[in-house]
């Protein structure tokens, strides 16, 4: 049961008779008047339990893409609906304009379309889908709130594939279909071509020189075939707020930029999401099939407020892992976590693999540093220095332990791992 | 495709009485309270001498007998309403003049009513009549306790009230004639003392009883109590009973026609009726299209809330030393690394290379590096200046 403004408006309309007549018994009258006028007309709505519902949401989503979320709604009752239909969704869903005014005679069907914009990455849930049914008059409506489960998985945004051109460009280079060669030591022998002038001399093939007429080179490509494995780690230190989102959003960035990347250099990529237990997997997938499944794996992924389990990721890897591999640890460089947890157990993993560790960075700590306003600010100047220099400490331990170091702000963390991916590659260390 | 909420109307009915039961019977409770409380119901108090007093000090017996006598008794706790009320032809009782101020006094001295005086003193009689006046000594002593009670006084008078009672028990203060008008009634042993005055001046008639027991429940039956108290208060058809009360200053009450003596006759109907659309758009406005939707927020903690933290904690403890601390070896670390030398390097290289690199001499590097901590803020802060200064110098060198 709902009111209208006409109900306010039949209820102001009570002037009149008690300026004829007034005493007091005119308005209680009048409120009679009111309720049973409203009462009738909300009896003879259509009842909004007698409407079919049914929605329509595309599975998912890429962030700051938009969305349609279809309704269709069928008047199954023998009443003309007027009303109104409410297309609720959580908030993030980011649905604007979400009430449609229907008017439907008896066994006909609309289709009610409400936009979707959403504003985080994640799994968003459709609320109840509430319908009000006016009566004839206008005055008063009956209301029900109808639950029509849907989901919309709303994948990372990947704001770094547009870095992807650039670095696809410099592992072209590397693969020897580029006219420049870059040859590093652990490089594959690929063929047998003729010498051209510019051709390193050290790459001159004598023995099939002196085979044939004129000098040849051996060129070399890349090793394919490598296996990455990308650890997310989910823990506490993920959730803390770089430049207002998660830190773990810019590891997810990270991670799909060096998917796309590595995959096109046609390593296998593999993904997995850990803070105590195992979160999200990604395995098998190669080619096109690996980023949809790593951006379905990573959209619903939320930081959990526990610490890091870095024995259990340890494990994890030693089990996925049989072969040299590059490992990325997706994880934060706290100096109080990192010799607690990642310390003790990281020279397991640096003995069979290639590790780096990739951690977000945090600008507003170097812009406290440069702090010089008064007392206060110097003091916290003074703290971020020694928070940077134990930082730089650790990074330190961690390099002599054989650890790859990613140190960047939030927006240059996904080109500068992909770098680093193709400086490793480059000098074969994969 | 979904149909209906999955509810039936018995179901919802269910529900919603569930719902509201609570309110239901909170409202059910409030309405039996009013209801009871806006019956009629006889009303009593604990005042003394108050017509509604069952008690052995009021006086509700009297009250009683004369309202079925037809005697209409207007019981007031002011003067403002007992001079209002006390017009010619009725009579006013005052049960006592101790709380009684001047203005009062006067007040009731100039009504046209009869008065019944209980126990008046000097002040209150002297303003209502010139005739008589209260006496020095009483006209009954009561005697010590525990000595036989002196005998009842007896009327010896021509008054024909006090003939009708006979004889009374009063303890109270006595009274002696100035004038013929006065007539003093039930003396002691001094006869110009009585305990009844009745003073017939001016077309008014003023009694006076020396005693204000002779009206309590509990006494009202001794001797002829009740037939002198009956025939004082029972002369008109209408009686003021004033009980004079200790928060009562005898102000008059705000002159002037009251706020709703302003407002037309149909004012009173319109506000009901502009409730009852206020009630309406406030229904109006107060239902949701749906409930409200929840969204699990992530964590709101900023990364460099830590950093902050440290820096507070230094401040709060004056860590000069600290502070300088870590400024001095950020500076040094990233001055020596931009002049190359290795993060192994010990201090006196240290100095050294900066001061090649700046043109400083070593000892104001040393000092600027390695020297005594600060010791307040105003030092910290020059200190972090000149560190900036010098890492500028190597960064231009």
């Amino acid at each position: 049961m709902a009111l209208t403004w006409r109900a306010v408006v039949l209820a102001a309309l009570g002037v009149v008779p008690v300026a004829l007549v007034p005493v007091p018994g005119t308005a209680l009258l009048w409120t009679l008047v009111v309720l049973a006028v409203c009462g009738v007309d909300a009896g003879l709505a259509a009842s909004p339990r007698s409407v079919a519902v049914s929605r329509t949401a595309p599975g998912s989503v890429r962030l700051t893409d938009q969305a349609r979320s279809v309704l269709t709604v069928t008047n199954a009752g023998g009443r003309r609906l007027r009303g109104l239909v409410r297309d609720a969704w959580q908030p993030s869903a980011g649905a604007g304009a979400n009430r449609h005014a229907v008017d439907l005679p008896p066994g006909e069907s609309r289709r009610l379309t409400t936009v979707l914009v959403p504003t985080r990455r994640g799994d968003r849930t459709a609320d109840r889908v509430t319908i009000r049914s006016y009566g004839p008059l206008g005055l008063a409506a009956r209301q029900a709130s109808l639950t029509v489960p849907s989901v919309l998985r709303v994948l990372p945004e990947f704001a770094s594939r547009r870095h992807l051109p650039s670095r696809l460009a410099r592992l072209r280079e590397l693969d020897g279909r580029a006219a420049v060669q870059v040859r590093g030591q652990g490089t594959e022998f690929d063929s047998l071509r003729e010498y051209v002038i510019g051709d390193d001399v050290r790459s001159i093939d004598w023995r099939a020189t002196a085979r044939r007429s004129e000098v040849v080179v051996r060129t070399w490509r890349p090793e394919r075939d490598r296996r990455v494995l990308l650890v997310l780690d989910t823990s506490r230190t993920a959730a803390a707020r770089v430049d207002d989102a998660p830190r773990l959003d810019a590891s997810i960035e990270a991670a799909l930029l060096l998917s796309a990347l590595a995959t096109r250099a046609g390593d296998r990529v593999e993904l997995v999401a850990y803070d105590r237990r195992l979160r999200a997997r990604v395995a098998g997938a190669n080619g096109p099939r690996l980023m949809p499944a790593v951006a379905d794996a990573l959209a619903p992924l939320e930081p959990a407020l526990v610490e890091t389990d870095w024995p259990g990721i340890v494990a994890l890897v030693r089990e996925r892992l049989s072969q040299r591999s590059l490992v990325v640890l997706l994880s934060a460089l706290e100096p109080a976590t990192v010799e607690s947890g990642l310390l003790r157990v990281v020279g397991q993993l640096t003995d069979d693999h290639v590790v780096v560790l990739a951690s977000v960075r945090d600008p507003e700590v170097a812009e406290l540093r440069t702090g010089r306003g008064d007392a206060a600010e110097v003091f916290d100047a003074a703290a971020a220095e020694r928070g940077e220099l134990e930082r730089v400490a650790v990074a330190a331990r961690l390099r002599r332990r054989g650890v790859e170091i990613v140190d960047a702000l939030p927006e240059d963390l996904a080109p500068q791992l992909a770098d680093r991916y193709l400086a490793l590659k480059a000098a074969g260390r994969l | 495709m979904v149909l209906g909420d999955g509810t039936t109307t018995a179901g919802r009915a269910r529900s919603r009485w569930r719902r509201w039961r609570l309110l239901v019977v909170i409202a059910l409770i409030a309405t039996t309270v009013a209801l009871a409380a806006a019956l009629p119901e006889p009303q009593t108090s604990t005042v003394a001498l108050a017509p509604d007093n069952p008690s052995d000090g009021g006086a509700r017996a009297v009250a009683q007998i004369l309202e079925r006598q037809g005697v209409d008794i207007a019981y007031v706790r002011s003067s403002a309403e007992a001079t209002a009320a006390a017009t010619a032809g009725t009579t006013l009782l005052v049960t006592g003049s101790a709380l009684l101020f001047g203005d009062q006094v006067d007040a009731i001295a100039a009504t046209e009513a009869d008065l019944v005086l209980l126990d008046p003193d000097d002040f209150l009689l002297g303003a209502v009549t010139d005739a008589a006046t209260v006496a020095a000594v009483a006209p009954r002593d009561p005697g010590p306790a525990g000595t036989p009670a002196a005998p009842p006084l007896v009327a010896r008078c021509d008054d024909p009230d006090a003939v009708a009672a006979g004889s009374i028990v009063a303890s109270g203060a006595g009274y002696v004639a100035r004038t013929d008008a006065a007539t003093v009634c039930f003396p002691g042993s001094d006869p110009e003392v009585g305990a009844y005055l009745v003073v017939d001046e001016r077309g008014r008639r003023v009694t006076a009883i020396g005693d204000a027991t002779v009206l309590t429940n509990a006494h009202l039956a001794e001797e002829g109590h009740a037939a002198l108290v009956l025939r004082a208060l029972g002369r008109h058809d209408q009686l003021v009973w004033y009980v004079p009360s200790s928060v009562d200053f005898g102000q008059a009450p705000a002159s002037g026609p009251g706020l709703t003596d302003l407002l037309p006759p149909w004012a009173g109907a319109l506000a009901l009726q502009l409730l009852l659309v206020a009630a309406v758009a406030a229904v109006w406005r107060a239902r949701r299209l749906g409930p409200l939707v929840t969204e699990p927020l992530p964590v709101t903690v900023r990364a460099a809330e830590t950093t902050r933290g440290r820096g507070r904690l230094y401040r709060r403890s004056r860590s000069y030393g600290h502070a300088a601390a870590a400024l001095r070896a950020a500076a040094a670390s990233r001055s020596a690394a931009r002049v190359g030398l290795p993060a192994s390097a010990g201090a006196a290289a240290v100095i050294d290379a900066l001061a090649r690199a700046t043109g400083r001499s070593t000892d104001d590097v040393a000092a600027l590096l390695y020297g005594p901590p600060p010791t307040d803020d105003a030092g910290l802060a020059l200190l972090a200046r000149r560190l900036d200064d010098l890492e500028s110098e190597v960064h231009r060198s």
